[in-house]
């Protein structure tokens, strides 16, 4: 056995795993399907975008997003405490694998959930885009997800399960609020949500629906805040070696 | 035993692990030999599962250096010579039991038949159960299937049978003397010292984090030298009793006597030659318990406050678990 076929056979149990969570599957899959039909079709236009293409954003971002991010943290801090990474280490699997397929597994699933929600934009909400216009939306929900799972692994490792909840919750309010998940970010407070890698996204997504073109300067942010949390999840792994 | 001459499976050189101010394992320095089934004695904190954790790469010594199989721990164990299983090993909830079981089976590069393991740890019958709806017993057994799950030369068992029933512990300690006949060699850590002595051929004790004694069964229980006798004396007269040649501790109940000694004759005969005619009277080795715990107390008796009076009985009460 190689590595790679050990630590792809760990996805394959974490993705069997996600999809008997029904928690998992009710606030990444049926909550934003649930919302989208009942906002997809609104008619309201803001800033020369029609509300609808805002809801299509939101709605796979925000379940991408949250699976991605509160799911991970939560299990991996528990998992931690259970001593499962422990068990993990005993076995032949590298030491890092248990990180490497818990992303495998979030992007994995990740993908149907963002294909759902455009399906829906597509051929309920009547959104007409062209392909390559759904695949850059696509990659950049993606990106994000890359970037919450990151984030969920240096939380996971370093809270423990009883102090996990409320953090994530103000972490992702924090980054669903101003990245303009709930509602359009504009004005002054538009100024300060341009650094949070939600909001560009978002606006890498309306962009690319309004004028056909992406802005550099919010690929950069994006990639800015990818880098950092990688680096914090890779710092909170190391240092937490001899605790787990 | 076979010992095949290849070198020891594991050494410890020296080694040390330090918390802040506290030492918890210190200078430890020893080798298992192919085949050998070695038991890891100690009390609660002497430093069991500080060694084990650092044998099983999960933490670094301050100083020193282990070698398993002439490399290091954490190559060792990738490479899948080595079957562990800790009490603080936990398991993946929401698969069921064969689900995971073949998940640990696939990690290996030796991988055995699900089934076979799944039968040889004694979970098959709850195979499709969910992981996380099993009892403690049952999640024992299945921590020690994972341990088994691919073909290994060296196993590691942090307390095998702790939450076992007594049927299930005999039918594990049966499995195991399987798995050792086929040669491997198997190092476990243990409260019960009725397993120790019974599947142990070499038991290490360990207090404090040092090495204390290291031999079989037969000379563990010689080192601590004592022998246990008991008789009936009516009217029992307690400052001669405790006088007695080679005391080591006494007890009395009513008019029956127990007697801990270094010389048995010595201290028989003393009995006898003041008059007194006792009756029933025993005389026998001390157990591994007792010989354990002579150990670990003439060691706490050097390095700390004294702990045993002679008039403490030793056993019951100061046995660990």
């Amino acid at each position: 056995m190689s590595s790679t076929s050990g630590t792809l056979a760990l996805a394959k149990a974490e993705i069997i795993r996600l999809r008997r969570n029904k928690r998992y599957l009710f606030f990444s899959l049926a909550l934003p399907i649930v919302l989208y039909l009942a906002l997809g079709k609104s008619a309201i236009t803001e800033g020369g975008l029609p509300f609808k293409f805002f809801y299509l954003f939101e709605m796979a971002s925000l379940g991408a997003f949250s699976g991605a991010f509160n799911n991970n943290a939560i299990r991996i801090s528990q998992e931690r405490k259970d001593g499962w990474i422990r068990q993990l280490r005993l076995t032949p699997l590298p030491a890092n694998s248990y990180v490497v397929a818990k992303i495998i597994a979030t992007v994995t699933l990740t993908a149907p959930q963002i294909a759902v929600v455009m399906l829906l934009g597509r051929f309920y909400g009547g959104i007409d885009l062209p392909v390559w216009q759904w695949t850059v939306i696509a990659l950049a929900i993606w990106l994000g997800t890359l970037i919450f799972a990151a984030l969920a692994v240096a939380v996971g490792y370093t809270m423990d399960p009883n102090s996990v909840q409320p953090v994530i919750m103000l972490i992702f309010l924090f980054f669903s609020l101003f990245g303009g998940l709930w509602f359009p970010i504009t004005g002054a407070l538009g100024k300060f949500a341009e650094g949070t890698p939600t909001f560009r996204i978002v606006q890498l997504a309306g962009d690319v629906v309004k004028t056909g073109t992406v802005s550099w300067a919010g690929i950069g942010v994006i990639l800015i805040w990818l880098a950092a949390f990688v680096a914090l999840a890779w710092y909170a792994v190391r240092n937490t070696a001899e605790a787990i | 035993m076979s010992n095949t001459g290849t070198g020891p499976v594991v050494s410890f050189e020296d080694v040390s692990k330090q918390y802040g101010g506290l030492k918890a394992v210190d200078g430890l320095t020893l080798d298992l030999r192919p085949g050998e089934t070695v038991a890891l004695l100690g009390p609660n904190g002497a430093g069991k599962s500080t060694s084990l954790d650092m044998l099983l790469a999960l933490k670094k010594p301050t100083a020193g250096r282990i070698r398993m199989f002439g490399s290091d721990p954490y190559h060792a164990i990738k490479s899948g010579r080595v079957g562990a299983m800790l009490q603080s090993g936990g398991l993946m909830p929401e698969v069921t039991v064969r689900e995971l079981v073949s998940l640990v089976a696939s990690l290996h590069p030796r991988p055995l038949p699900v089934e076979t393991t799944m039968k040889q740890a004694g979970i098959d019958k709850f195979a499709d159960q969910r992981v996380d709806k099993l009892s403690g017993g049952q999640t024992q057994r299945v921590r020690f299937a994972l341990a088994i799950a691919g073909e290994c030369e060296l196993i590691v068992l942090d307390e095998p049978t702790t939450a076992m029933d007594v049927e299930t512990r005999r039918l594990f300690w049966a499995n195991m003397k399987a798995e050792v006949a086929e040669g491997r060699t198997l190092l476990f850590a243990t409260h019960y010292l009725e397993e120790a002595d019974q599947a142990a051929d070499r038991i290490l004790v360990i207090n404090k984090g040092r090495l204390l004694a290291d031999g079989t069964p037969a000379e563990i229980k010689e080192r601590a030298g004592a022998k246990r006798m008991s008789f009936r004396l009516p009217r029992v007269d307690e400052p001669f009793l405790l006088g007695l040649p080679g005391l080591e501790s006494l007890e009395i109940r009513h008019d029956l006597v127990q007697i801990q000694t270094r010389d048995s004759d010595a201290t028989l005969y003393a009995v006898l030659d003041a008059g007194y005619r006792p009756t029933e009277i025993e005389v026998a080795s001390l157990g591994l318990e007792q010989a354990f715990i002579a150990i670990t107390a003439e060691d706490d008796r050097d390095n700390g406050p004294a702990q045993v009076t002679r008039h403490a009985s030793a056993g019951k009460e100061m046995s660990g678990k």
